[in-house]
């Protein structure tokens, strides 16, 4: 289920199979013909050559007219990074994050897998952007995703596509492995555990230099402005928040979903809000929920979501069917963010354990009271004092849900639960963080 | 003995608030050793252990600021402001003086960079840190040569009592140092310590609620 999805038509020859000239016909990055993995000549033929600039820098005033924004989840301005980057030093390092750490999201292996050359046009663009070349791929640790990306890279270079060599790095499969000091630790040799920030990654990042580390799908975006413009890319979304992004559905009835929508879309259009649902997850175990009767007169767009809590972010939105309990889903989440600490910070490796295990008691038949305000004041407690955002993130899904789920939290209190078979919906890996081993 | 004057005010103003200062100082230096200890303090939840470290390093400033400037204004011997900040300076007693100006520029560097703690270099500001311990070094040492009055009776027991405070301290730490858990260890230690009642409760030993 694709929504948006142009009717494909086979063209003249020499004709590129699906140009863009309706500009805001969707899907951009993903095929008009569905999950097939697109090949080199499949893509040189729908979107033409690579469109190097010539000149370092050059990229730049084109996508801050686009308005492109990091699609990784924190949205930061893409022109902006880059400029960072080309004016920190010398010799910088490029890095696509493909590790996508968030246990909920699936777009990023969907994107590698179906269109990596569009994300590999990025990457080589946007080291000429910033004036270099090394350029490296980080990916989450799939033998046959990486394969894919292998070969890929390899039919490149026959060709002659690229300019600077891609290595490809592999990530733990831990949630903070996608995070950016976290990535220049592992691509530099390391576990991939956050470091601690003076100095940022674009400053200093992979051995000491200036990095500039973008998600594949805004790679992906990048490489279609650079030949189609600005104009193209503002001709879909809305004008503070322009361009098409990839979201992640979780549909009440378990169906999952990587579908390609512009911003501003209504979220009703995207998951189910019937009466069969009682609330919406949006922006992964670090983002919020919002009930249901909310997120259905809301847009998939930050100007709706951040007054109510939450935000687009990598574009997960899990519609949490109205027969389970939000309380025990939101537990389990907290469990597992609590064993993805790095161990690092002491707010955040004793305070989430001791959230997580409050929430664990709210989730039992008639809870200890003292739960819920155990967990207000340890929530207060670990906020803003780690090395990474890891307990702020997860201190605002579990408040969130809190808040939403509160009349579930009463039926607990007298021995009750709309579900008490507990059964799961949000996915979480089986495998937990067990030593050091296992964040390298 | 004769009676206080303004002068000999200002002498036990300054001697006062040096032994409270360097009780103070020695406190600190206490908490900051036990920070990082992996388990509880009874009683003492690691975020009170940091919280306390902090206030009691302002509240330790204030002391010394007191037990300075009424050093310096005393006008029984000569030490001059200049002396406060730049060791070995002061005409009266400048080799054990300056040791007690080093401690305190020691301190006031900890203090701001601990202030500044999110905008320096963390690496920096750990190194740096670990001078705190030669801070409270050159205060203990100041203390027992600056004036006698360490030399008997209860403030020499108090003075010991800090000394012995702080290396039996390190010790321990240092002895706890092999057995700590890796880092990537620790939040699943913590969760096997949170036992959600209804599993090892005593009080649930009987048959479990059914949820209707």
């Amino acid at each position: 289920m694709t929504y948006g999805t142009t009717v494909p038509h086979p063209g003249q020859p020499g004709e590129p199979l699906d140009r863009p000239a309706d500009s805001a016909a969707l899907p951009r990055l993903l095929p008009a013909q569905g999950a097939v993995p697109v090949d080199l000549r499949t893509h040189l033929h729908r979107f033409g050559h690579l469109p190097y600039t010539g000149r370092a820098a050059r990229l730049i005033p084109v996508l801050q007219a686009a308005g492109l924004t990091g699609r990784g989840g924190a949205a930061f301005p893409v022109h902006r990074k880059l400029a960072a980057v080309a004016q920190a030093g010398t010799r910088p390092v490029v890095i696509g994050n493909g590790a996508e750490g968030e246990p909920a999201s699936e777009k990023d292996k969907s994107l590698l897998w179906i269109s990596p050359h569009l994300i590999l046009d990025g990457l080589q663009l946007a080291a000429e952007a910033v004036g270099s070349d090394a350029v490296g791929l980080y990916l989450s640790r799939h033998p046959r995703l990486l394969d894919k990306l292998h070969a890929a890279i390899a039919e490149r270079a026959a060709a002659g596509v690229d300019r600077a060599t891609v290595e490809i790095f592999d990530a733990p499969p831990r949630f903070l492995a996608g995070e950016e000091s976290a990535l220049a630790s592992r691509v530099n040799g390391g576990p991939a555990r956050p470091r601690f920030k003076p100095p940022m990654v674009f400053e200093r990042g992979v051995a000491g230099r200036p990095t500039l580390v973008h998600n594949v799908e805004t790679l992906a975006h990048l490489a279609l402005i650079a030949r189609f413009g600005p104009d193209w890319f503002r001709a879909a979304g809305t004008d503070d928040e322009p361009g098409s992004m990839l979201c992640t559905l979780h549909q009440p009835d378990g169906r999952r979903d990587v579908v390609e929508t512009e911003l501003g879309t209504p979220l009703r259009s995207l998951v189910t809000l019937d009466g069969h649902t009682q609330a919406v997850l949006s922006g992964g175990y670090h983002g919020a929920w919002l009930p249901a009767a909310d997120a259905a007169r809301m847009t998939l767009s930050n100007a709706d979501l951040r007054p109510a809590g939450a935000f687009v972010g990598a574009g997960v939105l899990a519609a949490l069917p109205a027969d389970r309990c939000g309380i025990a889903e939101a537990a389990r989440v907290a469990r597992y963010l609590a064993l993805e600490s790095a161990g690092q910070c002491g707010p955040c490796f004793n305070g989430l354990p001791r959230i997580a295990a409050a929430m664990a008691e709210i989730a039992s038949p008639r809870p200890d009271p003292r739960a819920v305000t155990d967990m207000i004041r340890w929530s207060g407690l670990v906020q803003g004092r780690g090395a990474c955002h890891h307990p702020d993130g997860s201190v605002r899904f579990i408040r969130s849900a809190l808040h939403v789920f509160q009349d579930e939290i009463i039926l607990h209190g007298q021995g009750r639960c709309v579900d008490p078979a507990r059964r799961p919906f949000l996915p979480l890996p089986a495998d937990t963080a067990l030593s050091a081993a296992d964040w390298s | 003995m004769s009676g206080i004057t303004q002068s000999t005010a200002l002498w036990y103003a300054s001697r006062a608030t040096g032994v409270v200062s360097l009780l103070l100082l020695t406190g600190v230096t206490l908490l900051g050793v036990l920070v990082n200890r992996q388990g509880r303090l009874p009683g003492l939840p690691r975020f009170v252990v940091t919280g306390l470290h902090r206030n009691l390093s302002l509240l330790a400033v204030a002391f010394v600021a007191l037990h300075v400037l009424t050093a310096v204004f005393d006008p029984y011997v000569t030490i001059g402001l200049v002396a406060i900040v730049i060791p070995f300076t002061s005409p009266y007693k400048p080799l054990w003086l300056g040791v007690g100006a080093i401690s305190l520029d020691l301190v006031v560097a900890l203090i701001v960079t601990s202030l500044a703690r999110a905008r320096i270099n963390r690496r920096f500001w750990r190194a740096l840190h670990w001078l705190a311990y030669l801070a409270w070094g050159g205060a203990v040492l100041h203390s027992l040569t600056a004036s006698t009055d360490l030399h008997r009776g209860i403030l020499l027991y108090l003075l010991l009592a800090c000394i012995a405070a702080v290396a039996g301290a390190v010790i321990w730490r240092i002895s706890q140092a092999g057995r700590e858990l890796p880092q990537e260890e620790r939040a699943a230690a913590t969760l096997d310590m949170m036992s959600p009642r209804g599993v090892r409760s005593p009080a649930r030993r009987g048959p479990r609620e059914t949820i209707r």
